[in-house]
């Protein structure tokens, strides 16, 4: 019976995320335009149905373009052109385009085979999943917790002694951080909000993180009791962790949907196992180096950290994307 | 004082405590399902030790 859970289980969670490939980033667009996208940093590119008839796709006058939140200003466009099947019409601007703003773009008069099919306005914007990937990088590694901005050191500093310890406690971390943080999203989203109980959101994402805290205590106490005591204390210090509280509060603070919540606690998970990790590799090399008596233990430990978060901020600024 | 407004303050504490409940529930079946057996002894030596740590 358990096998069988274990089977069905990976097979839901691909059936979910093919689902979630052929929506994300799907638009109810006009039936006539098939696709839009960014080229390069100037360009945008209209794929229609049909062919278009040239002499009207090369006019300019036939578009207005404008970034979504401010429909006042417009985006001058410099030229157009038509690819050598008529499907597609390729729109070059003098100026940079801000690719992290969706443009619409409104098509007049749409010419095709000498007839007119009417004026219809679409939206242009980056592909979803790549603004997915660039939030799971991001906190991941751009703007990692530990390195950047010195959050969850308790933990980082108790179990990053030894190598094994520290993917274990990383790897329970990243469980734990998804776990709590998907289920406050969803209490934030459709208790506290729309009942007004923004103001009890710190209390209730503690008692959320302490549930997944003492629900893998109790687990991982008989399915591994060798980790569980390498963990000790740390495991139920992971409750006070302040990333694991970042987290939903950031969650909360920027409105985010499941998908973008969920690509963020697993970065910032994945992030925090980054960290335990290379810090584990140089502290066990350090167990072995000639460091100083005053030093030893978790002076030189803080200085490597040190060093560390140093290295990250040539990460700082960093867009992907 | 607005009705509707005490009507939600109450709705939403009394939907959060049956979450609270519920969780409160599972942990406690997960904890009886997952249970370790420890050996009786052990607190009984931990009772006579000092305990300052």
């Amino acid at each position: 019976m358990g096998g069988m859970n274990h089977n069905k289980f990976p097979a839901f969670g691909i059936a979910l995320l093919a689902i979630l490939l052929l929506t994300a980033g799907c638009e109810p667009q006009s039936r006539f335009v098939k696709k839009t996208a960014f080229k390069g940093s100037h360009d945008i590119i209209i794929t229609f149905a049909a062919p278009v008839d040239a002499a009207w796709a090369t006019d300019t006058a036939h578009y207005r373009v404008y970034e979504k939140p401010d429909p006042d200003i417009r985006l001058e466009v410099a030229s157009s052109s038509l690819s050598k099947n008529g499907h597609e019409v390729r729109l070059h601007f003098q100026e940079e385009l801000n690719q992290d703003q969706p443009h619409m773009v409104t098509v007049k008069n749409i010419m095709s085979g000498g007839k007119s099919l009417g004026t219809t306005v679409v939206k242009v914007k980056k592909l979803y999943l790549s603004f997915l990937f660039s939030i799971l990088i991001g906190a991941m590694l751009i703007q990692n917790f530990v390195f950047t901005k010195y959050l969850g050191l308790c933990v980082f500093f108790g179990t990053s002694q030894k190598k094994s310890t520290a993917v274990g406690m990383g790897i329970t971390f990243t469980i734990v951080m998804v776990f709590s943080a998907m289920m406050s999203w969803a209490l934030y989203q459709f208790v506290l909000k729309p009942y007004h109980l923004d103001y009890l959101q710190i209390i209730v994402f503690i008692g959320l993180v302490s549930l997944s805290v003492q629900a893998v205590d109790t687990v991982l106490r008989k399915v591994n009791p060798l980790l569980f005591k390498a963990f000790g204390v740390y495991l139920v210090l992971v409750i006070a962790n302040c990333i694991i509280m970042a987290v939903p509060l950031i969650l909360a603070d920027n409105e985010y949907n499941a998908w973008e919540s969920l690509m963020l606690s697993l970065g910032a998970g994945l992030g925090f196992l980054v960290a335990l990790f290379l810090m584990s590799s140089v502290r066990e090399r350090l167990e072995l180096a000639n460091v100083p008596r005053t030093y030893r233990g978790l002076p030189i430990a803080f200085v490597v950290a040190g060093l560390f978060a140093l290295a990250f901020l040539g990460f700082s600024g960093m867009s992907i994307f | 004082m607005d009705l509707s407004l005490i009507k939600l303050a109450i709705g939403g504490l009394a939907l959060l405590g049956c979450i609270g409940l519920f969780f409160g529930i599972g942990l406690a079946l997960a904890a009886h399902k997952f249970a370790v057996e420890v050996n009786p002894k052990v607190e009984e030596v931990l009772e006579v030790l000092a305990g300052a740590q």
